[in-house]
C-alpha cells in the first residue's frame, strides 16, 4: 500500500520531514508505540463492536439456532442459504428495495442537483437558501417518518385536504400497492434531496470560473457550457453522492416501520424489514443470521465501488 | 473543491461575463429560476412548518378538514405535556429526552476520545496497509443496523448490557469511531506536520507536540465532528427500539415512536414533542455548516 | 418459610416451564418495585395508579411500576428480553396467544399449584381462566382441569359494535346482514360518514382479528387443533364466505384510504364523526368518551345521546373475538420479586379487588366483579362486554404464533387493500400458516 495513494495525508510537507540523523533512529521507534497505542483502542472497539458479531453472525449462519428456543446449534451448512436465495418471498422484497433504491436515488438526484444548480447562478441569499434547503435531512427518521404518515392520511392528511381545495380526489398514499411505494419514496426523496443538492452544490461552486469566461468568449451554448464543463466536473463528486444514498438506500428500515409497516400485504417491505421479521417474529436466528450476510455482502460490493470512486476522485 | 455553505455564499456566480445582447433573455430566465427556486423552497420546507403549526394547535384543530392553515386557536398545551406528565411530575418523553442526551453524549465523548488520536497516528505515521486500515474502518459504518442487531443482540444477552445505557452507548460510539477517524484524519492533515517536528527539534516529545501545538488547532475540527457524531447518535432508532425497552432507559426516538398506536393518537404531542426533539439538532447543524458536507459523507468528500 | 421459588422441570408436561411454589413465600420488609410490562395504552396507566393506591395498602414496601412500549414492538420487547434471560420486568403481560411461545422456551412460571392452594377457581368463567393461563390451549368455550396454568387474567376484553344513535336509530343491528344493510343505508343518507370502521392494518394482530371474528360469525374455524391442520380448514367453504364478505360487502362500506386502520384511527373516525357503525376493543373505548377528543359533544352525557355500545351482530354463530391479557410471573426475575409477584396475583384476583379494579377502569374477570354493579355502571361498554363473555373465542396461542400472525395480517390486509383477491389471501394463508406448523423440525431456511 503505497502512501501516495491515501487519500488525504500526502502532505509534501510529511516527506520534507526528515529529522536530525542524531535522534531517528529512538524517535522512529516511540513513533512506531505511539501509532499503536493511539490506533489499537479504536479498532479494539471496531473489533468487539463490528468484526465479532459479524463473525458470529456468520457462525450462526451456517446453523438452525434459535435465539428464543434454546438448544444446541446444529450445523446445517448452507441449507439457510439455499433457502434464502430460492425464496419466491426474498425474491419480492429484494424487487421491492431494488424498485426503491432507483426510485428514490434517481429522484433525489434530479431534484438535490437541479437546486443546486439553480442556487448556484444566485448572487444573493445563497448561504440563507442552502441552510433552509438542509433541514429536512437533520431530522430523525422517526420524526420524519412519523410526520408524513400524519400527512399523507386519507381522512385527516394535508395533503389530501389540499388536493380537495383544488377539485382533486382524494388518493390513498399508504394503502394502495402502487402509491405506497411511491410515497415511500417520495418521503426519502425529501428527506435526502438536500444530501446531494449540498455535494453537487460544492461541486459546482468548485468549477473554475476561468473555464466558463473561455466558454462564453467563445460564445458556446449555455447547455453546451453545461454538458461539457459542469457535468464533467460535478459527475465524479455527484456520483459519490449517489452512491453513498443508495448504500444507505439499500439499509432502509425505519420509514418502512413507521409509515407503512410493510403494508399493504407485504408490498412495502425491504430486504431489512424482511430479516427483522425473521428475526424477531418468528426468532429464526440462523435463517435471519444467513439473510444478513447476503445483505452485508451486497454492502460491502457497493461500499468498494463507493470507495474506489472516492480514492480516484482524490488522486485526480 | 470549495465545499462549505460559507465558501457557497462568497463565490460570485458564473455568469457575470455574458454579452449584453443576450441579458435581456436572461432577467426573465432568472425570474422563472428564482420562481422554481421559491417553490422548491415551499415544498421542502412546508411539512416542517406544518409540523410546527400543528405543535400549537388545539387537537379539534388539528383534524379538521379542510385543513387549517391560519385562524386556529394557538395553544402552548402540547409543549406543556411534552415535559409534565398529565398528573403532575416529570413525563416518560421528558426522562426519554434525557436518557438521550446521557447516551448521545457519552457515545459521543467515548468515540472522540478513541477516534481523535487514531486519527492522528493515521495522519501522521506509517502505518503497515493504512489504506487498507482505513477503508476497512470506514466499511464497518455501513453495515445494515437490522443485521448488526442481531449478533449484538445475542452478545449483549451473554454479558448483560441488554436494556441498557452503556449497551447503546458502546454500539453508538462503535458506529461514530469510523466517521470520527475519517473527518479527523482530514483535519489532521490540514495542520502541517512540521509543527510537530519544529517542536520535537525543541525537545519535546512526539506526545507533547501533538498535545502542545496541533491539538489546539484540532479542536475547531474536533467540536465539529463531534456535533456530526452526537447527531447520529441522537436521531438512531433501530438499534434503540431493539436493544432497549424500559422506560428509564429508552431514547427519545422510539418513546416518540411509541406515542401512536394507543387507543388515540395526539397529534399534537407528536408534533411538539418531534419539534424538541429536532431543535437542539437544528441549532447543532448550524454552528457546523462549514463542513456539513464533511460531516454527511462520513469525512470521506472533503476539500 | 422460604420454599424453592424456582424447581426446574414440568413434571410430565412437554413444557420446559419451572414451577412456583404453591403457596407465596415469605415475602420481604424491605422496599421493592415490582415491574409489569405492557404496550402504551390507557388500561397501563390505569393498572400502574391503581395498584399504587391500592396494593400498597398492603404491602407499603412495594411500588408497582408499569413499563409501556409502542404497541407495535410489544412481543418483541418481551421475547426479546426473554431471549436475554434477564427482563427488566417481573409481571410480563402476555397476550392470550403468546403462552405457548413463552411456555416452550421456559420463559414464564408454571404456576398450576399456586392456582389450586390460593384460587377460587370456581369464581370464574372457566374458559376466561383458561384462555389466560392454560397451555396447550383448551376447547373454544371450555377449560381442561387437568392442563397446566402459567397465568391469571388481567384485563378482559374483546369487540364492541359502536353506533351512531343519531344516524341509525337507537336499537343496533341483531345479523351481520343487517348490520352491513344498516351502514349502506346510513352511508347513503349522510354523505362524508361512512358506513363503518374497522381495524385493518397490517401491524400487531389488527387485520387478522378482524377476518377471525368475520371467520367466526360465519361459521369458520381458524384450525383444528388436534391434527394440527390449518390448510383445508380456515379455507373451507365458511371461510371463504367470510373472507368475501369482509372484501366485497364490508370494505366498501369503509372509509377510502382505511387500509391502515388500528385502535386509534378508528377511534378518531368515531369521535370525528365520520363513521355510522364501528368495532373496536371495549378497553380503548373510553377514549370515546372525552370531550376534548370529540366533535360529538361538549361533555360525556352529550357524545352518549350519539353513540351506543352493543354487542356484536350474529349470523351463523354468536362468537366474538377474545381480548384481554393475563399475568405471569417471569422466570428470571430474583426469588424475591417472584415471590412479591405471585402475592400481586393472589391479591389481585380476590372479590372486592376486582370490583375495585373495575370501578378504577378494569375490566375484571371474576363473575361476582362482572356482575358487581360497581364494573356494570363504569362505563357503557361493559355489560356489552359481560354479555359477550360466554360467546368468545379466541386464536391459536401455540409458539409459532407470532409467524401466524404476521401471515394472517399481511395476507388480510393485502386483500383489504387490492393487493390480493379474497381467495387467493386465503389460500395464501392457510398454505402458509400450514407450512409453519409443519416445519417445525425442518432444519435450514425456516422463518422466511
Amino acid at each position: 500500500m503505497s502512501d501516495s495513494a491515501s487519500l488525504t495525508t500526502d502532505h509534501p510537507g510529511q516527506a520534507a520531514s526528515t529529522t536530525p540523523p542524531a535522534r531517528g533512529r529512538s524517535r522512529r521507534l516511540s513513533d512506531r508505540w505511539l501509532a499503536v497505542v493511539f490506533i489499537s483502542p479504536a479498532l479494539l472497539l471496531l473489533l468487539a463492536m463490528s468484526v465479532f458479531p459479524l463473525l458470529w453472525a456468520l457462525y450462526l449462519s451456517f446453523t438452525d439456532y434459535s435465539a428464543t428456543r434454546g438448544g444446541p446449534a446444529n450445523f446445517v451448512w448452507f441449507e439457510n442459504y439455499t433457502a434464502i436465495l430460492a425464496s419466491a418471498q426474498v425474491h419480492l422484497r429484494a424487487l421491492t428495495t431494488l424498485i426503491y433504491v432507483i426510485g428514490a436515488v434517481a429522484l433525489q438526484t434530479v431534484l438535490g442537483f437541479t437546486i443546486a444548480y439553480l442556487i448556484s447562478r444566485r448572487t444573493h441569499g445563497r448561504g440563507l437558501l442552502t441552510t433552509l434547503f438542509l433541514v429536512p435531512m437533520m431530522l430523525s427518521p422517526v420524526v420524519v417518518g412519523l410526520f408524513w404518515r400524519f400527512m399523507l392520511d386519507a381522512q385527516f392528511g394535508v395533503i389530501n385536504s389540499m388536493l380537495g381545495s383544488l377539485g382533486l380526489g382524494q388518493v390513498e398514499w399508504l394503502t394502495r400497492q402502487q402509491t405506497a411505494l411511491f410515497s415511500l419514496i417520495v418521503v426519502d426523496t425529501w428527506q435526502w434531496t438536500p444530501f446531494i443538492m449540498l455535494i453537487a452544490l460544492a461541486g459546482l461552486t468548485a468549477v473554475p470560473k476561468y473555464l466558463y469566461e473561455a466558454a462564453s468568449i467563445d460564445r458556446a451554448s449555455e447547455w453546451f457550457r453545461f454538458r461539457t464543463i459542469t457535468l464533467p466536473l460535478v459527475w465524479p463528486l455527484l456520483l459519490i453522492a449517489v452512491l453513498f444514498r443508495a448504500i444507505e438506500a439499500f439499509r432502509l428500515f425505519d420509514l418502512v416501520y413507521i409509515l407503512t409497516s410493510g403494508g399493504p400485504g407485504v408490498s412495502t417491505e425491504t430486504l431489512s424489514f424482511h430479516v427483522y421479521k425473521v428475526a424477531f417474529l418468528g426468532f429464526n436466528t440462523g435463517t435471519a443470521s444467513a439473510y444478513g450476510i447476503l445483505m452485508v455482502l451486497v454492502v460491502i460490493v457497493l461500499t468498494q465501488l463507493y470507495l474506489r470512486y472516492l480514492n480516484k476522485l482524490k488522486e485526480d | 473543491m470549495a465545499v462549505s455553505v460559507d465558501e457557497a455564499v462568497s463565490t460570485s456566480p458564473v455568469q457575470d461575463h455574458t454579452p449584453p445582447a443576450r441579458r435581456f433573455g436572461l432577467r426573465g430566465r432568472s425570474v422563472l429560476e428564482v420562481a422554481l427556486l421559491a417553490v422548491l423552497a415551499v415544498v421542502m420546507l412546508f411539512p416542517v412548518l406544518w409540523m410546527i403549526e400543528t405543535s400549537i394547535k388545539e387537537n379539534r384543530d388539528v383534524y379538521a378538514i379542510p385543513a387549517k392553515f391560519f385562524g386556529f386557536t394557538v395553544t402552548l398545551d402540547h409543549f406543556k405535556d411534552v415535559f409534565v406528565a398529565s398528573g403532575g411530575g416529570r413525563s416518560t418523553l421528558s426522562v426519554a429526552f434525557l436518557n438521550s442526551v446521557v447516551v448521545a453524549g457519552v457515545s459521543t465523548a467515548l468515540a472522540t476520545v478513541l477516534g481523535v488520536p487514531a486519527a492522528w497516528a493515521y495522519s501522521r505515521f506509517a502505518v503497515k496497509a493504512k489504506k487498507d486500515q482505513l477503508f476497512f474502518i470506514l466499511s464497518t459504518r455501513f453495515m445494515p443496523p437490522v443485521v448488526v442487531v442481531i449478533p449484538i443482540f445475542l452478545m449483549y444477552r451473554q454479558v448483560g448490557l441488554i436494556d441498557s445505557k452503556l449497551g447503546l452507548i458502546l454500539i453508538y460510539a462503535a458506529f461514530n469511531v469510523p466517521f470520527t477517524i475519517w473527518m479527523m484524519k482530514g483535519f489532521v492533515d490540514e495542520v502541517p506536520a512540521e509543527y510537530e517536528d519544529a517542536a520535537m527539534l525543541d525537545g519535546y516529545t512526539r506526545l507533547q507536540a501533538f498535545r502542545r501545538f496541533t491539538l489546539p488547532l484540532l479542536l475547531p475540527g474536533i467540536a465539529a465532528t463531534a456535533v456530526f457524531a452526537l447527531i447520529f447518535s441522537w436521531n438512531e432508532f433501530v438499534f434503540a427500539i431493539f436493544l432497549t425497552s424500559s422506560d428509564s432507559v429508552r431514547t427519545a426516538p422510539p418513546a416518540i415512536a411509541g406515542l401512536i398506536g394507543g387507543t388515540t393518537v395526539d397529534w399534537g404531542l407528536v408534533a411538539a414533542s418531534s419539534v424538541v426533539f429536532a431543535l437542539p439538532v437544528l441549532v447543532f447543524a448550524y454552528l457546523v455548516r462549514k463542513h456539513l458536507v464533511a460531516g454527511v459523507t462520513l469525512g470521506a468528500v472533503r476539500r | 418459610m422460604v420454599t424453592t421459588a424456582v424447581a426446574c422441570g414440568g413434571g410430565g408436561t412437554e413444557s420446559s416451564a419451572p414451577k412456583a411454589p404453591a403457596t407465596v413465600p415469605e415475602l420481604t420488609k424491605d422496599p421493592l418495585t415490582l415491574s409489569f410490562i405492557w404496550f402504551d395504552w390507557p388500561p397501563a396507566h390505569a393498572l400502574e395508579d391503581f395498584a399504587n393506591a391500592e396494593y400498597t395498602k398492603e404491602r407499603p414496601n412495594v411500588t408497582i411500576k408499569v413499563n409501556t412500549v409502542p404497541n407495535a414492538n410489544w412481543h418483541d420487547a418481551m421475547f426479546t428480553q426473554f431471549a436475554a434471560h434477564k427482563t427488566d420486568f417481573d409481571i410480563p403481560i402476555l397476550d392470550s396467544q403468546h403462552i405457548g411461545e413463552a411456555v416452550t422456551n421456559g420463559n414464564i412460571l408454571d404456576i398450576t399449584d399456586f392456582v389450586k392452594k390460593n384460587i377460587d377457581v370456581n369464581a370464574y368463567n372457566p374458559y376466561l381462566l383458561a384462555a389466560y393461563g392454560q397451555f396447550p390451549q383448551a376447547e373454544t368455550g371450555k377449560r381442561d382441569e387437568n392442563a397446566s396454568l402459567y397465568g391469571l387474567p388481567l384485563l378482559g376484553d374483546t369487540w364492541t359494535m359502536i353506533y351512531r344513535k343519531d344516524l341509525i336509530g337507537d336499537k343496533p343491528p341483531q345479523t351481520w346482514d343487517e348490520m352491513i344493510s344498516v351502514a349502506e343505508k346510513c352511508q347513503a343518507d349522510n354523505p362524508g360518514v361512512s358506513g363503518l370502521a374497522f381495524h385493518q392494518a397490517n401491524g400487531s394482530d389488527a387485520a387478522a382479528v378482524t377476518y377471525n371474528t368475520v371467520n367466526g360469525v360465519y361459521g369458520g374455524n381458524l384450525w383444528d387443533a388436534k391434527s394440527r391442520k390449518i390448510n383445508g380448514v380456515l379455507n373451507d367453504a365458511a371461510g371463504q364466505e367470510a373472507m368475501d364478505v369482509l372484501v366485497n360487502k364490508m370494505k366498501p362500506l369503509t372509509a377510502k384510504g382505511s387500509g391502515n386502520w388500528f385502535i386509534d384511527e378508528v377511534n378518531a373516525a368515531v369521535a370525528q364523526g365520520k363513521a355510522c357503525i364501528a368495532f373496536n376493543w371495549i378497553a380503548a373505548s373510553g377514549a370515546l368518551l372525552d370531550p376534548k377528543q370529540s366533535t360529538l359533544g361538549t361533555t360525556r352525557e352529550q357524545i352518549l345521546e350519539k353513540l351506543g355500545f352493543a354487542t356484536l351482530p350474529t349470523q351463523k354463530t354468536n362468537l366474538v373475538p377474545l381480548g384481554g391479557m393475563g399475568m405471569h410471573v417471569s422466570a428470571y426475575s430474583s426469588e424475591e420479586k417472584q415471590a412479591e409477584a405471585l402475592n400481586f396475583m393472589k391479591w389481585f384476583e380476590q372479590a372486592d379487588i376486582q370490583k375495585k379494579w373495575a370501578a378504577a377502569g378494569g375490566v375484571p374477570s371474576r363473575t361476582d366483579a362482572l356482575e358487581s354493579p360497581e364494573f356494570l355502571n363504569a362505563g357503557p361498554f361493559n355489560k356489552v362486554y359481560a354479555d359477550s363473555v360466554p360467546r368468545m373465542r379466541d386464536m391459536w396461542n401455540v409458539p409459532e404464533y407470532a409467524r401466524l400472525v404476521d401471515i394472517e395480517n399481511t395476507n388480510v390486509n393485502a386483500a383489504l387493500n387490492g393487493a390480493k383477491s379474497p381467495k387467493d389471501a386465503l389460500d395464501d394463508i392457510a398454505k402458509e400458516q400450514q407450512s409453519v406448523l409443519d416445519s417445525s423440525n425442518r432444519k435450514g431456511g425456516g422463518g422466511l
